[in-house]
């Protein structure tokens, strides 16, 4: 049924992840919450996609599902023609050795007790991809990549900045050069200054290594600059799908017109916009 | 080049100011710099060393045969029941023999009994928390079945039952002399508590963002056990060592005291015990001696242990130094 073509990286078709509801005495299962309820969308290679929606709407839990750290109830995830959901524990690990991931927090992903060059290193040693000295030159150059200084090698996470730690984060993601790179909300947590920064960085990345994004955020002005095609998903599904532009200017779905007056504008407060009472746009 | 080439060069790697001078090193470093301030707790750490000197240095004479005072605790120093003079400090038992000898060489069975037994515990308890932690389901049931099971016998029964099953029992060919039955007995009973901790530590830390990363990059679960989570809630292990510790001195005391630990040599509960029938008669060096032994470990163990917890967990840190 599913037409496969070649240039597509990643392709997830009709995803379901629920969470059971336990109750009582028993942990009877009462219920499911349905975080991801039957998305569908593609990547193509060196292409970025954008999943974007409100807190709570499964966009993480759509992107831990495709790096199976969440266990999907439904549907097919194939990445480079191989299934995922069916992988076995070695194919999943080599799975994962092919796709990177960068994670919202950086404070919390990056173990306190381990240095930065244990930190990028790590995946390196996992996979045996390099020994010895070796993981110390390829860190310093990671590190080098990604705008740090390599002679932070021994230092720890928490003598780091946020947007720096950032960095590291996508030192480690870059360490075993994956293919595709899931980027869950890597700005969200920084200053705006900051935020470029990192979005810049990414985009220099990805012409250098030719890296696939599967980027996650809820600020539409950074997926607008940063992605290719933008998925919007609300309450669990992809509601509206189209190019950055597209979407952005002539968003169809209202939950995604909400979405995008909800971006302030320059000089909008004056025009008293930026404050208004306006009300929730559903509860009309 | 392009205009945000140029930033990313400003975004300038971490300056050495004071304040990063300061929170310099791991957070190991930074929680012993924290620990080395405290000058009780620094006074109380150089009381448990030179117990542990003393036990280290009777064991040395012990092996090589050095004729040291301790070592010659079976002498007699004086008349039986002679009070604490200016020939013998502590006084003399009922056999004549020096009390401060007898105190001394005490310190050799406890600081043993109480190092293997933690030891023993530790090496029982935390690979077991961690794994009934991180795997959780039937894995997780059996683990804390096992140790409800042990907590819910009283510790004093359940350590004299111990001993007596292993005393006199010979393990590999090796026979079990009174000191080891004691510290297995106490080793083999006490794991339940830092099992308990290290498995709740565990399931807090299991849902961790570094945790979800190194599952994300392909890391094994037992890499992910010992090499991230573990390293991260060790210092619990540390604390809860250097607290056991003296809950452990207390337990062969009462072995001792009891006559199910070491017979043939002096310790300080076997001392206490021998009190017992001398206090009637006025006699009270030997139990003085022996008590302000423990009494002295016991509480630089608990001073040194308390300031261990204020300065390693993070928790406290804000709280106690502000």
């Amino acid at each position: 049924m599913r037409e496969k073509r070649d240039n597509h990286l990643l392709e997830v078709e009709n995803l379901r992840t629920y969470f059971p509801i336990k109750k009582g005495l028993l942990r009877r299962t009462v219920g499911y919450v349905k975080a991801v309820d039957g998305i569908s969308f593609a990547v193509k290679k060196a292409q970025t996609l954008g999943l974007v929606g409100e807190s709570g709407c499964g966009k993480t839990t759509a992107a831990r599902s495709i790096v199976r750290l969440t266990d999907a109830r439904a549907g097919s995830i194939v990445f480079g023609q191989r299934d995922v959901l069916s992988a076995g524990a070695e194919e999943l690990r080599r799975l994962r050795r092919e796709i990177g991931m960068v994670f919202q927090d950086s404070y919390s992903s990056l173990n306190p007790r381990m240095t930065i060059g244990d930190i990028v290193g790590e995946p390196l040693k996992v996979h045996r991809a390099a020994a010895g000295s070796e993981v110390t030159e390829r860190v310093a150059e990671l590190l080098k990549k990604v705008g740090l200084s390599p002679e932070h090698i021994n230092r720890y996470p928490h003598e780091f900045s946020a947007g720096q730690r950032q960095r590291i984060g996508l030192a480690r993601a870059l360490a075993l050069k994956p293919k595709l790179v899931i980027c869950d909300e890597p700005v969200s947590a920084l200053d705006v200054s900051i935020q470029s920064q990192i979005l810049n960085l990414l985009k220099d990345l990805q012409e250098e290594f030719g890296l696939t994004y599967l980027f996650i955020a809820h600020d539409l002005a950074v997926v607008e600059f940063f992605c290719d095609i933008v998925a919007v998903m609300y309450m669990g599904r992809i509601v509206e799908r189209g190019s950055a532009r597209q979407v952005y200017r002539n968003p169809l779905h209202p939950y995604t017109k909400a979405l995008i007056s909800a971006i302030p504008q320059a000089g909008a407060a004056r025009r008293g916009r930026f404050f208004s009472n306006r009300s929730c746009f559903f509860a009309k | 080049m392009s205009e945000h080439r140029h930033i990313i060069k400003t975004d300038a790697p971490p300056t050495s100011s004071v304040e990063d001078r300061s929170r310099g090193g791991g957070l190991w470093r930074d929680g012993l710099r924290r620990l080395g301030r405290r000058k009780l707790a620094m006074a109380c750490l150089a009381v448990i060393i030179l117990y542990f000197l003393l036990a280290g240095f009777i064991h040395l004479a012990e092996l090589f045969d050095w004729p040291v005072g301790p070592m010659r605790w079976q002498e007699e120093a004086g008349k039986s029941y002679s009070p604490p003079g200016s020939k013998n400090i502590f006084g003399t038992d009922m056999f004549g023999q020096s009390v401060l000898r007898k105190t001394l060489y005490g310190a050799k069975i406890s600081i043993t009994v109480a190092l293997c037994a933690s030891l023993i515990s530790i090496a029982i308890g935390v690979p077991l928390g961690a794994i009934a932690g991180y795997f959780r389901g039937f894995t997780d049931d059996v683990i804390v079945w096992i140790y409800s099971t042990l907590s819910s016998i009283p510790y004093i029964l359940l350590i004299l039952a111990f001993t007596v099953v292993l005393r006199d029992r010979s393990i590999f060919g090796h026979k079990l002399a009174g000191i080891t039955a004691v510290y297995l007995a106490i080793g083999l009973t006490s794991w339940v508590g830092v099992c308990r901790l290290i498995r709740g530590e565990v399931i807090k830390h299991k849902d961790r963002g570094y945790v979800q990363a190194a599952l994300s990059y392909g890391c094994g679960r037992w890499r992910i056990i010992f090499r991230h989570i573990l390293p991260n809630v060790f210092h619990v292990v540390i604390i809860d060592f250097s607290l056991r510790f003296v809950a452990f001195v207390h337990a062969e005391v009462i072995l001792s005291f009891l006559g199910l630990g070491e017979t043939n040599n002096p310790s300080w509960g076997a001392m206490i015990n021998d009190a017992r029938m001398e206090l009637s008669r006025g006699v009270w060096w030997q139990m003085v001696a022996a008590t302000a032994a423990i009494f002295v470990l016991s509480l630089a163990l608990n001073i040194f242990g308390d300031a261990l917890r204020d300065s390693l967990d993070p928790k406290l840190r804000i709280t106690r130094e502000s």
